[in-house]
């Protein structure tokens, strides 16, 4: 149906393509008060037939959804008509066909950008679009609640043309639809007009000349139409008035906080009382009005002139481009379904918030834009610069925009991710200048849906929800604040702010109400996130922790617990949970009760401390358990139950016994109580009355006791401060029985458990055996450990924490008998673990010999070795690679051999090396062994064997033999010259040319040299001694001379001459003289003549002569004593400087050499006188 | 009245002109009270030294702390978004008199001081948990203060001026956030140049 503007009526029309006819049974009516008026002037009726061109203003029902599926409905509806219409026929007579002729401008009408939109109803849009509900939006829960930053309407969302489609916002109560068409689309979106639906031959002008009933049944039809149309037109003008509902006074407002084009426009011409629904639809164009960007219906319920509102919110900053907006609308209600037509457009309403900056200004928009983490954000600059010289950057990094106009530029930021609190930067700048600008916007972080909501109460009073509420959302600058929590219950329909975010206290409220439905609302500015739980009262209880406990005890192991809950509501069981923790136990009951509880604890240990809780449900619906209350108690002491574990040393000692009472303190289980005192009453068994008291001090855990030979009873009891234990009873007999040095000591393996031992069995009654030892090594610490067995048992694992690896234990059983005498059985000793020797043997040299020495190390102690010592183990440098026989070769990393020998004894503690080389050296060490090792390497010491005997001789016979060899050599090489100088040959007289002298003396023909005939130079003189003498010369020399040569006395000068004082100097010669040549001097000793007279005298006689030289010479010898029978010759030399006789005795010659006895002194032929 | 209006109003103007008037009134009243609320310190201007010493010791670390706490691009982009491009200024002029200086200092003080309050209000909501770049402003308007106080005392008992007209920065409340931030960051850049060379002046 078409509402038609007419001049002063709205009238239904029936019309022809041409606009002649009035009826037609497929037309449709159309009111058109234009029409109207000419067709009524046409017909001079007041009824008006549109004959000429006309322009439709509503859309063409086949072309609308909406309009179409209703009309195909086919129901009969009661319109304002107030009778039932036919729904085709009314369709038919509603709806005429639609010009041919499309009136709406193509897209390429559109007036340029910046200018002013065409003036109303110029440009029209179809668009069928039904209304949409307003439920199918925001499914996702976004922006349920409106940011301050902007007004109230809802917002939902369409499928959006461009990259900067913008958003709708719907007014709540009010049914929003839209669709989005590109400019782009525009005009292919404007289907072609339908073609006008006409019957043929409709068009029936009456003939003006039709006489009879034909004719008077066509006036009288057309009069009952034109009556009925009259009375109808009177209805449809009515309606025409009321349905003449096109948006005016459109006003569009911005908010630049929110980016929203918020609409106003009242619908006048609704009838006073009516209510309609409407719909109407916006179209908004950005930049010039023929680039629609957004196209959207709104329904809501509109009564007469209301002024209604609507907002839109751009997702480009309104600032940067000029936005136009249109609006129309549509009646949409049930009770008018066949007029669900579309109005006609407003006009554009063109908004512009900025004005474009000059050229060297820069604006930047958005201003403080909030956005949630993951969406997107749409930044823009507008500036009269060249945009080429612009860069934006986002945290630094050049960022590409698109390019609106010239003057805009938007940025597109996607996924946009939360940076701080205080917001991002964007920047633009202009190069090479000094302008510049940003903008901050807000990354909101997503609003989280609070977990884990619930809520219970303590009291019956107070409802306490709490729920984990997330990330913080809350930003700087008063952007966003942390995000708030409302309470809502839907039954009592309260509602109630959270002032925690974490949780809220609900108040209940006496009004017996059991049913609870919380909706718990998360909300910032940007979106809102709830959760809901309904829940009955009573299945809510979480009890407050028992009070009031109290403990009562009954004797010793019983002691009654009792309590109290709060009240809670009326005849409320409780079901409470009690728990006792001590001995290293926990007893759990459960008692059901409703104010007072109590539960009775048997079976304690005396003197314990206990741990008492306690908690409480609802028994009937168990929803949580209320706080532990925690007591505590002590059971009081009792007596201790047990006898003391005692245990003995006996030590013998000059007619006496040691004895060494130890006793292990009563375990907590059997002490019952702080033990005091412990009493040791020694009985002597021979002397039954006799039996001595000694008390010790709880602290103490041993005594001594010296007892004399006798056996004795000794019992042993703790005691406390309620009573005393039971006795341990020991005997000690005066036969102690085997002592532990009489018992072979062996050898027992450990095991990660301990030492497993066994033993025979004591023969005879026993009442038990026990295991002692020390638990450290050293006696005086001995700290005795022991362990007591049953009278069946003959083997044990022995396990201690304290068993250390290295350390030796010596396990001593012992056989109880009846008697309570203690027997030694066994000696076992071993090592928890093993370890190789700390230490190795300290080895002495003895016997050393050429050929071999020994060692030995009987000071090494293996006892105290962390193991038993299986052997020593000797090692040998190898000399030349080789070993001697019985060693091991073994070789070195470094390549160095060494020799190995093992005595697998250890009780050997001597090792003899033999065959060994004399006078060498011999590097040993040797070291003990374990099962686990050999001890720790030590240095090795050096032997060296000693020689051989005849090699020592060697030694000392060879260099003296050579010695001697070398003197024997060279005395034969040098015979002659050591001859010459040691013994030279003594000149034989006889062989003195001398002799020759006296031969030619005796020879006729012997002339005497006469010394005026030649100069003398030599005096020789020849004696031949007599008797002894002459052996004497015989054994000098083995050929003789004639005995028969007489001596002979030259005179070398003459007698004249002789009297000349000096002339001559006389020589004595030594040779013969035995001490001279004892004395080793083969000199000359100058001896003056002293009677010189004498001898001149006798050397006219040979013999007187040789006797006055004899005599001379004698007596000048003095003390020498010279043999009578030896021989002396003088030999007198021609003095070189006569007459200086004083120089003799100060410058005597002294002849070098033996040989120059042959230099005889010329005897002058006066007699010699002796010197002055 | 024609006649009255134009002779006796001139005349009653001539007989109540005064010498100096039409001239710009001078700082201080001739007769106006110069008193301060506390006794000045015997050496203020030493003091007023040390002051301008300790601010000018600081302003480095405080610019540096500013524009660090705004994040990205102020850091990089000092030459532009922190450039010491503040309109309305007071001048200074060091080669002044002792007295002609600390006018233009108390101007400059005064200035700074309202600039700083409002640069501090506005980090305090922009950047709550800066908290080093709170305590530095705090302090360094609190040296202002006195540094204010000092010099109004020296004026006052040295020159007896008491009164000295002051502008204030421009008013950022409303700005948005990256302006107030471009604003903070070049009034302490200024406030860092202009300090030293005050300093050194005195």
């Amino acid at each position: 149906m078409r509402i038609l503007e007419t001049c002063s009526h709205t009238f239904l029309l029936l019309r022809t393509p041409e606009g002649s006819e009035i009826t037609s049974l497929d037309g449709e009516l159309v009111f058109s008060r234009k029409i109207f008026c000419r067709g009524a002037q046409n017909l001079g009726l007041g009824l008006g037939i549109t004959s000429g061109p006309w322009r439709t203003l509503g859309p063409r029902p086949h072309q609308s959804p909406v309009l179409s599926g209703r009309r195909g409905a086919g129901s009969l509806g009661r319109g304002v008509f107030g009778f039932p219409l036919s729904f085709s026929s009314l369709s038919h007579f509603l709806f005429p066909p639609v010009p041919s002729r499309p009136l709406s401008p193509g897209p390429g009408d559109a007036p340029p950008a910046g200018s002013r939109p065409p003036s109303p109803g110029t440009r029209r849009r179809r668009i069928p679009a039904g209304p949409r509900s307003a439920k199918s939006e925001a499914q996702d829960g976004k922006l349920q609640k409106s940011s301050p930053l902007c007004p109230p309407p809802r917002l939902s969302r369409n499928s959006r043309p461009s990259a900067l489609a913008p958003q709708l916002i719907h007014s709540p109560g009010a049914g929003v639809s839209q669709r989005v068409r590109p400019a782009s689309t525009l005009a292919s979106a404007r289907a072609p007009p339908a073609p006008l639906r006409t019957r043929p031959g409709s068009r029936s002008p009456l003939p003006a000349g039709i006489p009879g009933p034909m004719a008077l049944f066509a006036i009288f039809q057309k009069t009952f139409l034109l009556a009925l149309l009259s009375w109808r037109t009177y209805q449809s003008e009515v309606l025409a008035e009321y349905l003449s509902l096109t948006p005016e006074s459109l006003k569009v407002f911005t908010n630049s906080a929110c980016q929203c084009l918020q609409l106003q426009w009242n619908v006048h011409g609704l009838p006073y009382h009516q209510e309609l629904k409407m719909v109407f639809q916006m179209e908004i164009s950005r930049i010039r009005p023929s680039n629609v960007i957004w196209v959207g219906n709104y329904s809501t319920t509109v009564k007469r002139d209301q002024v209604l509102h609507w907002s839109w919110e751009s997702e480009l900053p309104l600032e940067c481009a000029t936005h136009f907006v249109r609006i129309q609308s549509m009646v949409d209600d049930a009770k008018f379904p066949k007029l669900s037509i579309w109005s006609n457009w407003s006009s554009w309403e063109e908004v512009h918030v900025q004005d474009y900056p000059g050229p060297s200004t820069l604006l930047v928009f958005p201003k403080n834009k909030l956005v949630e983490e993951g969406s997107s954000i749409t930044i823009c600059y507008i500036s009269g610069i060249n945009h080429n010289n612009i860069t934006c950057y986002l945290h630094n990094e050049l960022i590409h925009g698109e390019q609106l106009d010239p003057k805009a530029s938007a940025f597109k930021l996607n996924n946009v991710s939360f940076f701080k609190r205080s917001g991002t930067n964007f920047f633009c700048k202009v190069n090479q200048t000094d302008i510049q600008n940003g903008t901050t916007f807000f990354v909101s972080k997503v609003l989280e849906e609070p977990k884990n909501f619930s809520c219970e109460t303590q009291d019956f009073e107070t409802l306490k929800c709490t729920w984990y509420p997330g990330v913080d959302t809350g930003l700087d600058w008063n952007i966003q604040h942390s995000q708030s929590y409302t309470l809502f219950e839907s039954f009592s329909g309260k509602k109630q702010s959270c002032k925690h975010k974490d949780s809220c206290d609900w108040k209940i409220t006496q009004d017996s109400q059991e049913m609870y439905n919380f909706t718990l609302t998360a909300a910032n500015n940007l979106r809102k996130r709830s959760v809901n739980i309904i829940f009955n009262l009573s299945h809510r209880v979480h009890p407050m922790a028992p009070h009031s406990v109290h403990f009562e005890n009954r004797g010793a192991t019983t002691v009654l617990m009792s309590w109290k809950v709060h009240v809670l509501g009326n005849y409320l069981t409780l079901q409470c949970q009690v728990e006792l923790e001590g001995n290293g136990k926990v007893i759990q009951h459960r008692v059901d009760m409703k104010v007072n509880g109590e539960h009775l604890f048997g079976e304690l240990v005396p003197d314990t401390q206990y741990v008492a809780r306690v908690r409480c449900a609802n028994a009937k619906h168990f929803w949580k358990w209320s706080e532990w209350t925690v007591e505590n108690f002590t059971t009081p002491e009792a007596a201790p139950s047990e006898a003391p574990d005692v245990w003995r040393i006996v030590k013998s000692e000059k007619g006496s016994h040691i004895v060494s009472l130890f006793w292990k303190p009563l375990s907590k289980i059997h002490a019952n109580g702080k033990i005091l005192f412990y009493n040791v009453v020694v009985e002597n068994l021979d002397k039954p009355s006799t039996s001595e008291l000694y008390p010790i001090p709880a602290s103490t855990r041993d005594a001594n006791l010296t007892l004399d030979l006798c056996s004795y009873q000794i019992h042993i009891t703790a005691n406390n401060s309620v009573g005393t234990s039971p006795a341990s009873v020991i005997v000690i007999s005066g036969d102690s029985g085997k002592k532990t040095e009489e018992i072979e000591e062996e050898k027992i393996n450990s095991t990660e458990d301990g030492f497993f031992m066994s033993w025979k069995p004591l023969s005879g009654d026993v009442v038990g055996y026990v295991v002692d030892w020390c638990e450290h090594r050293q006696d005086l610490f001995c700290n005795l450990q022991w362990k007591k067995l049953g009278p069946n048992t003959t083997s044990t694992l022995i396990s201690s924490d304290t068993f250390r690896p290295g350390v030796r234990y010596n396990f001593r059983i012992h056989g109880i008998s009846m008697k309570n005498i203690a027997y030694l059985l066994e000696n076992k000793t071993g090592y928890f673990q093993e370890l190789a020797p700390l230490d190795s043997p300290q080895v002495n040299i003895t016997n050393l010999t050429s050929r071999s020495f020994a060692m030995t190390w009987k000071d090494y102690a293996t006892e105290s070795q962390p193991g038993f010592i299986q052997g020593y183990r000797v090692y040998l440098k190898a000399r030349n690679r080789q070993c001697h026989p019985g060693f091991e070769k073994e070789v070195l990393s470094d390549d160095l051999i060494r020799c190995k020998f093992d005595i697998d004894d250890p009780r050997k503690k001597t090792f003899i090396m033999e065959n060994l080389q004399p006078e060498s050296s011999y590097e040993f060490f040797v070291t003990s062994y374990t099962g686990v090792g050999e001890g720790p390497n030590g240095t090795f010491t050096e032997v060296t064997t000693s020689d051989e005997p005849y090699h020592k001789l060697i030694r000392i016979i060879l260099p003296m033999i050579l010695f001697v060899s070398i003197i024997i050599v060279a005395c034969y090489w040098k015979s002659e010259w050591v001859k010459e100088k040691c013994y030279p040959d003594i000149p034989d007289p006889y062989k003195s040319s001398i002799l020759s002298l006296i031969k030619s003396k005796e020879n006729p023909h012997l002339t005497i040299m006469n010394v005026k005939d030649c100069i003398p130079d030599a005096i020789e003189v020849i004696n031949k001694p007599e008797g002894t003498k002459t052996q004497l010369l015989e054994s000098r020399k083995p050929v003789r001379e004639s005995p028969l040569i007489e001596p002979v006395y030259l005179y070398l000068q003459d007698e004249k001459k002789s009297s000349h004082p000096g002339s001559f100097i006389c020589f004595e010669n030594l040779t013969y003289n035995q001490s001279a040549s004892d004395s080793g001097s083969c000199g000359h000793v100058p001896v003056p003549p002293e009677d010189s007279p004498r001898q001149l005298g006798l050397l006219t006689s040979p013999d007187n002569l040789l006797k006055t030289l004899e005599k001379n010479y004698m007596n000048s010898l003095g003390e020498i004593p010279a043999e009578e029978t030896s021989l002396n010759y003088v030999s007198q030399l021609a003095s070189p400087m006569t007459g200086d006789k004083d120089s003799l005795p100060t410058n005597p010659p002294v002849p070098a050499h033996c040989s120059e006895y042959k230099m005889q002194m010329a005897v002058p032929p006066m007699p010699c006188l002796p010197s002055p | 009245m024609k006649v009255l209006a134009a002779g006796v109003i001139p005349l009653l103007l001539v007989l109540h002109w005064k010498h100096g008037a039409g001239s710009p009134l001078p700082i201080t009243p001739i007769n106006a009270t110069c008193a301060t609320r506390h006794p000045c310190h015997s050496n203020l201007m030493n003091q007023i030294r040390n002051q301008l010493l300790q601010l000018n010791g600081s302003a480095n670390a405080l610019f540096i702390l500013y524009y660090t706490a705004q994040g990205e691009p102020f850091p990089n982009n000092l030459d532009k978004l922190c450039a010491p491009n503040v309109t309305d200024f007071p001048p200074f002029h060091a080669n002044g008199t002792e007295k002609a200086k600390l006018v233009e200092l108390y101007r400059i003080i005064a200035y700074l001081g309202t600039s700083l309050g409002n640069i501090t209000r506005d980090q305090k909501l922009l950047n709550p948990n800066a908290f080093s770049l709170h305590s530095k402003l705090n302090a360094t308007a609190d040296v202002m203060r006195g540094l204010l106080s000092n010099v109004l005392c020296r004026l006052c008992n040295k020159y007896h001026v008491a009164h000295v007209d002051v502008t204030y920065g421009p008013d950022t409340s409303g700005k948005d956030v990256f302006q107030k931030k471009k604003l903070g960051c070049q009034l302490l850049g200024k406030y860092k140049q202009v300090i030293g060379v005050v300093a050194q002046a005195f």
